[in-house]
C-alpha cells in the first residue's frame, strides 16, 4: 500500500466518527425499510436508498472539500484508490477483493469490475425477523442490491474529487451482484464517461428521475463547477498531490532538482536561478520562509492543524512539544548530522541558485540553518493559533498553574479521565521524538546514496533493509494513530 | 465466507456519512406525509436493539444500583460516546448527555428533529429486552421520554431523558 493510501485511511480512521458497525449496518437497514414503508414498492426504494447515499455524501464532500484537493485528479487514479472511497464511505478496511479491467474500445479509458468478497453491508442479512425488507419481491432482476446506498456514497465521493480536480470525466458505479441478492460476492462495475456523455447517461434515466421526482420534488443539484480563482496551491497541486510521494522518492536528488526546476519554469514563468535571485543576500530568510511554509502546507490537508489548534490546550501542549524539540534538537543530535543537511541544502541550490547565494549559504553553520527553519515554522504556528509568550517554562508549572486557578475542574471524574489520557498523551510526544531521530539521520545516507542507489536506498538503509525507514516511520505513526484513537473515545 | 453479523461488533465504521442520512430520510419521510417523525426514528432504534441483543449484551440483568453502568457500557461499545449520566429519582428520570453524540452533529434549517431520537428508543429497548424475562421485582424498564437538547437543535450537546420503572410489566 502506498504512502498516500495509508495516510488518507489512518486519518479518516482517526478524525471519523465511529460507531460500532453492527449498529451502522442495522441503522442502514432500517433507513431502507422506512423508505419502503413510503414506496411500497421495492425497486423504488433501492433507488431511493441510492439517492439518499448519494446526497449524504455530497453533504460530506461540501463541508471537507479541502482534504480531496490533494486526491488523485484522473479518474484511473481515483479507481486505484478505491480502498481509500471504501474506507472514506465505510470506515472499515477493503479486504479481499479482486479488480479486472475491460477493454472498452474507443474510448480513452477502460472500464472495471471490483468483486468484493465480503459485504459488511449484506453480513446475515435475513437471519432475523426484523430483516424485512423483501428482495425476493424484486421483479427486475437488474435492480441494484443491499449496498446500493454504499454505491451512491462512493459514486458521488469519486466524481466530488474530479469535479474540484476540475477534470472533464465522471464514473458511474454500479453494484452488479450483491450477496443478499443470491450473488456469491458483492461487485461493482465502474465505467468513466466524459462530461458529454455523463450528462447524456443522466439525461436517459427517465423512469428514475420521476420517481425522485415523485418522491423528493427536487433533485440533487449536479455538476455546478464553480470557477473560482485558482489558488497556488490549485496551481501546484498537479505536482504536489501526496499521491506522488512513492514517485518523488524513487528519484535521487538530480532529478528533485529538475523536478522544481520544471515546477519554476511551468508555473511561475521563470528561470530557477532568476527565482533564486530573489533571495540573494537574504538567504536566511528562504531558510525560514522553509520552515514556515512546511507548517503551513501540513495544515492545507483539510485545515486539520489549524483546527486541532482551535482547541486551547491542545495549542498549549502542542507548543511545549514544539519547544522542547526546538531545544532538544540542537542538544541531542550530532552537529555532523546537521551539517549533512547543510551540505544537501548547498548541493540541492547548486546549479539552481546563483552562485554568490550558494556561497552564501556554505557559510551558515548547521545550526543557523536548524534556528532559522525553528523561527519560521514558529511563526506559522503562531499564525495557526498557538500563543508562544503565553506559555511557562515547562508543561508542569502549567499543570500546576490552572489547577490553582480552578479552570480544569477539581471534580474526580474528570481528573481521572486526564490520567487516563496522560499515558497515551506521552506515547504521542515519545513516538514523536522516534520519528524524528529517525528522520534525522536520513541525509548523509541522501548524499552517500546519490550517486549510487538514490533517495530510496538510503532511505531503506536507515533502520533496516527489510523494513526501511518508511515502513519503520509507518509502524510508529500507526502507535501515534492508535493512540489519538484511544483518546478519541 | 461473508462477515456475520458477529463478526461486525468487532469493528468500527465511519458515521459521517450514515449520520447526514438520518436527517435526509426525515425531510424524506416529511415530504411524503409521514406523521409522527419522533416516534418513527424511535421505532428504528428499537428494532435496531431487537436485532443487536442476539449478538451482544452489556449484562443478564439491570436494576438501579447497575443502571448507569449499563447505560455507560451501551453507549461506548455500541456507540464509541463517553457520556455522563445523572438519575432523578423523584421524577424517575435518567439523563444522559453526550457531547460528541453519534447520531448529531450540525444543525438542519429544513427540518426539526434530532437524531439522537433512534438512540433513545435502541438504548431503552435493549435494557428492557435484558429484563423482559426476568421475574426479579428490582428489575427496570426504560421508556423514551424526551430529546432535552441536541446538537441537532443548534445546542452544544444532546441531553437524552429516559424515563424507568421498576418490577414486571405485564
Amino acid at each position: 500500500m502506498g504512502a498516500f493510501q495509508w495516510l488518507m485511511k489512518k486519518i479518516t480512521k482517526v478524525f471519523g466518527r465511529t460507531t460500532n458497525a453492527l449498529f451502522y449496518t442495522l441503522l442502514y437497514r432500517e433507513i431502507l425499510k422506512e423508505i419502503n414503508e413510503i414506496t411500497k414498492n421495492e425497486e423504488d426504494s433501492l433507488i431511493i436508498l441510492r439517492e439518499i447515499g448519494k446526497r449524504a455524501a455530497n453533504e460530506s464532500c461540501e463541508r471537507h472539500s479541502s482534504i480531496f484537493k490533494f486526491m488523485p485528479g484522473s479518474p484511473k487514479k481515483v479507481l486505484d484508490y478505491f480502498e481509500i472511497l471504501w474506507v472514506v464511505v465505510f470506515g472499515t478496511e477493503l479486504e479481499d477483493y479482486s479488480y479486472e479491467e475491460i477493454y472498452k474500445e474507443g474510448s480513452k479509458y477502460n472500464d472495471y469490475v471490483l468483486k468484493i468478497n465480503q459485504c459488511p453491508i449484506c453480513a446475515d442479512y435475513g437471519q432475523d425477523k426484523e430483516d424485512t425488507f423483501a428482495f425476493e419481491e424484486l421483479k427486475d432482476k437488474k435492480t441494484e442490491g443491499l449496498a446500493c446506498g454504499l454505491c451512491g456514497m462512493l459514486e458521488t465521493v469519486a466524481n466530488f474529487i474530479l469535479k474540484i480536480k476540475r477534470n472533464d470525466y465522471r464514473i458511474q458505479i454500479e453494484e452488479q451482484a450483491c450477496i443478499t441478492k443470491g450473488g456469491d460476492c458483492l461487485q461493482f462495475t465502474c465505467k468513466i464517461y466524459d462530461l458529454k456523455e455523463w450528462q447524456e447517461l443522466m439525461d436517459s434515466r427517465i423512469q428514475e428521475r420521476n420517481i425522485l421526482g415523485k418522491f423528493f420534488a427536487e433533485s440533487l443539484e449536479e455538476e455546478i463547477v464553480q470557477e473560482t480563482k485558482l489558488d497556488i496551491i490549485d496551481k501546484l497541486q498537479d505536482v504536489i498531490s501526496i499521491d506522488k510521494l512513492e514517485e518523488y522518492l524513487d528519484e535521487p536528488l538530480e532529478g528533485i532538482k529538475e523536478r522544481v526546476s520544471d515546477i519554476i519554469r511551468d508555473k511561475l514563468n521563470m528561470e530557477p536561478t532568476h527565482f533564486f535571485d530573489y533571495f540573494r543576500n537574504y538567504e536566511d530568510d528562504m531558510i525560514r520562509i522553509i520552515g514556515y511554509l512546511g507548517v503551513h502546507i501540513l495544515n492545507e490537508y483539510g485545515g486539520l492543524l489549524e483546527k486541532s489548534l482551535q482547541n486551547e490546550w491542545f495549542a498549549k501542549i502542542l507548543g511545549y512539544v514544539f519547544k522542547q524539540l526546538k531545544e532538544m534538537t540542537l542538544l541531542f543530535v550530532p552537529l555532523d548530522v546537521i551539517r549533512d543537511y547543510n551540505s544537501l541544502l548547498v548541493s540541492f541550490l547548486e546549479g539552481l541558485a546563483p552562485p554568490e547565494m550558494v556561497e552564501n549559504v556554505k557559510l551558515f553553520t548547521g545550526k543557523d540553518t536548524i534556528n532559522y527553519l525553528f523561527d519560521g515554522a514558529q511563526m506559522a504556528l503562531e499564525n495557526l493559533g498557538i500563543d508562544f509568550s503565553e506559555l511557562k517554562d515547562n508543561v508542569w508549572e502549567e499543570l500546576k498553574q490552572e489547577r490553582e486557578n480552578g479552570l480544569i475542574s477539581s471534580e474526580p471524574s474528570v481528573i481521572d479521565r486526564s490520567r487516563e489520557k496522560m499515558p497515551q498523551i506521552i506515547n504521542i510526544i515519545q513516538e514523536g521524538l522516534m520519528v524524528i531521530n529517525e528522520i534525522l539521520t536520513l541525509p548523509i545516507r541522501i548524499l552517500i546514496s546519490e550517486s549510487h542507489y538514490g533517495l530510496k536506498t538510503a532511505i531503506n538503509s536507515v533502520v533496516s533493509e527489510e523494513e526501511g525507514l518508511y515502513g519503520s516511520i509507518r509502524e510508529r505513526f500507526d502507535h501515534i494513530f492508535d493512540q489519538i484513537q484511544e483518546i478519541r473515545k | 465466507m461473508n462477515y456475520s453479523r458477529k463478526d461486525l461488533i468487532q469493528t468500527d465504521a465511519t458515521m459521517n456519512q450514515m449520520r447526514n442520512s438520518i436527517y435526509i430520510l426525515a425531510n424524506f419521510m416529511e415530504k411524503n406525509g409521514v406523521p409522527n417523525l419522533k416516534d418513527k426514528l424511535r421505532k428504528m432504534g428499537q428494532n435496531i436493539a431487537k436485532t443487536y441483543v442476539r449478538y451482544w449484551k452489556p449484562t443478564n440483568q439491570v436494576t438501579i444500583s447497575n443502571i448507569k453502568d449499563v447505560i455507560t457500557t451501551i453507549y461506548q461499545k455500541v456507540l464509541n460516546s463517553t457520556i455522563s449520566i445523572e438519575i432523578n429519582d423523584v421524577e424517575n428520570l435518567i439523563r444522559v448527555q453526550d457531547y460528541r453524540c453519534a447520531l448529531c452533529k450540525y444543525h438542519y434549517d429544513y427540518i426539526e428533529i434530532a437524531g439522537c431520537e433512534i438512540i433513545l428508543g435502541m438504548v431503552s429497548e435493549i435494557i428492557s429486552l435484558i429484563n423482559k424475562e426476568s421475574k426479579d421485582p428490582s428489575s427496570l424498564f426504560l421508556e423514551p421520554y424526551e430529546i432535552k437538547e441536541s446538537r441537532a437543535f443548534g445546542n452544544k450537546m444532546c441531553i437524552q431523558l429516559y424515563k424507568y420503572k421498576s418490577g414486571r410489566i405485564s
